[in-house]
C-alpha cells in the first residue's frame, strides 16, 4: 500500500457519511442523497474491478490488434458505421457481451439482465 | 413568463369555465425535461376541484415538438374516442403571461409505477390491463389522420426517423459499438413506411394513473407523433419500464401474446412478432439516447445533476438489453 489513506478509503469514509446524514434530509435533498450514495458505490466497484481492462482486452482481442479504450471503441463503432461490420459478423456479439457485462457489473451488479447474461 | 399563482390560475379557469371558482393552493410537482406540472386546488360551486396546470418548461415547447395548444386538443380528441385521459379544462393564451400549457382535470389513483406494479391492493387492476392497454392503443391507432389534420404532430418515415436518433446519438460525441450496432441491425429491418397512424409516443408504466380497478387515465401525451402504432407496443415493452420485473415484458405486469391478441381483438392490427421486436430494440435503443441526453446534460452544465450523472451511466445496462434482445431475439 502506497498510501496511508487510498482512492477507494476515501470513497468508503464519504458513503459512510451520505449514509450518516441521510435521516436529516427530506425530499427532494434525501433523494439526492441517495443517488449520491449509489454513485459512490459505482466509484468503490470501478476502483476495485478496473472494468475499462476488462473492456479493452475484449475488443482488442476482437479486432486483434492492441490500442487505448477510446480508439478501439472507435474503430468498432465506425467499421459498423461503414457497414465493414455488422450484426452477423462472427464473434462481434459475444466480445461486445463480454465488455459490456464487465462494465454492469460495475454500474448496477444487481441488474437482472446481468445474471442472464452471464448465464447465456 | 411568471410563475403561476392563485389569481393568475383563478382568472384563466373563470375565463373557461362558468361559476364561481377560486384557487386555493398552488404546488409545484417534480416536472420533466420539457415541461412544469402543478397541482391545483381549486373550488368550484363550493365544491373541492383538484387539477393540474402543465406549462412548457421554457415558456414554448423546443423547436419541431408538438405545441401544448395541441397536445391537448389531441388528449380531449383522445378522449372522445374513449381512451382514458384527464379532461382539459382550459388551454394557456398569451394574456396568461405563463407560456403555452393547459389545466386539465387531477384523476384520481396512483401514478408511481413501483407501488401499483408491486403493491397487493393493485393486483386486480394489473391483471385487467394488459387488454385495458391493448383497447386503448387499438383506439389511438385507429384514429383517421383527417382527424388530426390541422394538429402540428411531429413524425415522418420510419428511415427518417431512425437517421434522426442516428444525428442525435452522434451530436453526443460518445462511441458505443453496442448502439452502433443496433442502429446497423434497425437499418437492415425497420423500412422506410409512411406515417399510417397516430403514436402515443411515451405508452409506459411510469405514464399511467392507475386505481383499484385498472387504468384510469393515460398521461404525458407530450411525444405524441404520426408513424407506425406498433412503436407504442414495443416502448410499452422496453425493460427499463417494466422496474425489475423483466419476467413480465408488457411493462412489468402482462405478457406479450395476450397484449397482441387483445389489440387485434380490439380492432388493432394483427401484430407482426418479427415488427414488434424491431419496434422493442428501437424503443430500447431509444431509451439508451435518453440515458445519453440526461448524462450530457451534466457533463455539458445545462443541467448540473447527481441524478443527471448518474443516469448517464445506465447507458451500460440498455447496451447489455440491446445484446440480449439481438443475441437471443427477446429480453
Amino acid at each position: 500500500m502506497s498510501e496511508q489513506i487510498e482512492a477507494a478509503t476515501l470513497v468508503e469514509a464519504v458513503a459512510a457519511f451520505m449514509k450518516s446524514v441521510e435521516g436529516e434530509l427530506a425530499g427532494r435533498s434525501a433523494f439526492h442523497a441517495k443517488v449520491a450514495a449509489n454513485a459512490l458505490a459505482i466509484v468503490a466497484r470501478e476502483l476495485a474491478q478496473a472494468p475499462q481492462a476488462a473492456e479493452q482486452a475484449a475488443l482488442a482481442g476482437y479486432l486483434g490488434h492492441e490500442a487505448g479504450l477510446d480508439a478501439l471503441r472507435a474503430e468498432l463503432c465506425g467499421r459498423l458505421r461503414a457497414g465493414q461490420l455488422t450484426p452477423e459478423t462472427p464473434g462481434l456479439l459475444e466480445a461486445l457481451s463480454e465488455a459490456v457485462i464487465a462494465k454492469v457489473a460495475v454500474d448496477n451488479p444487481r441488474y437482472a439482465t446481468l445474471a442472464r447474461m452471464q448465464g447465456a | 413568463m411568471t410563475d403561476p399563482t392563485p389569481e393568475t390560475v383563478a382568472a384563466l379557469l373563470s375565463r373557461a369555465v362558468a361559476g364561481d371558482i377560486s384557487v386555493a393552493r398552488i404546488a409545484a410537482l417534480s416536472g420533466g425535461a420539457a415541461s412544469a406540472t402543478y397541482a391545483v386546488d381549486a373550488q368550484r360551486a363550493g365544491q373541492p376541484w383538484p387539477l393540474i396546470l402543465q406549462c412548457a418548461a421554457a415558456g414554448g415547447v423546443s423547436e419541431g415538438a408538438l405545441p401544448k395548444a395541441d397536445q391537448a386538443a389531441l388528449q380531449s380528441l383522445a378522449g372522445q374516442h374513449h381512451i382514458p385521459v384527464a379532461e382539459i379544462i382550459a388551454v394557456l393564451r398569451p394574456q396568461d403571461a405563463l407560456g403555452e400549457g393547459f389545466v386539465m382535470a387531477r384523476i384520481a389513483g396512483e401514478a408511481l409505477a413501483p407501488k401499483w406494479l408491486k403493491a397487493e391492493g393493485y393486483a386486480a387492476a394489473r391483471a385487467g390491463l394488459t387488454v385495458q392497454c391493448a383497447q386503448v392503443l387499438a383506439r389511438l391507432h385507429a384514429i383517421p389522420l383527417a382527424k388530426v389534420a390541422g394538429l402540428a404532430l411531429p413524425g415522418g418515415r420510419t428511415g427518417a426517423a431512425r437517421a434522426r436518433m442516428f444525428a442525435l446519438y452522434r451530436s453526443f460525441s460518445v462511441n458505443s459499438p453496442v448502439f452502433d450496432l443496433a442502429f446497423a441491425w434497425l437499418a437492415e429491418r425497420c423500412g422506410d413506411a409512411e406515417p399510417a397512424a397516430i403514436v402515443h409516443g411515451d405508452f409506459r408504466s411510469g405514464n399511467f394513473i392507475i386505481d383499484a380497478t385498472g387504468l384510469a387515465a393515460v398521461l404525458d401525451w407530450e411525444l405524441a407523433h404520426l408513424g407506425e402504432g406498433a412503436e407504442d407496443l414495443g416502448w410499452l415493452c422496453a425493460n427499463a419500464w417494466r422496474f425489475g420485473i423483466w419476467q413480465k415484458p408488457v411493462g412489468g405486469f402482462g405478457e406479450r401474446e395476450a397484449l397482441y391478441e387483445a389489440y387485434a381483438a380490439a380492432g388493432g392490427a394483427r401484430v407482426d412478432r418479427a415488427r414488434a421486436h424491431m419496434w422493442e430494440v428501437w424503443g430500447t435503443l431509444r431509451w439508451g439516447l435518453a440515458c445519453l441526453q440526461l448524462g450530457h446534460d451534466h457533463v455539458s452544465g445545462r443541467v448540473r445533476s447527481v441524478e443527471r450523472a448518474a443516469i448517464g451511466r445506465r447507458v451500460s445496462e440498455v447496451e447489455l438489453d440491446l445484446l440480449h434482445l439481438i443475441r437471443f431475439g427477446d429480453i
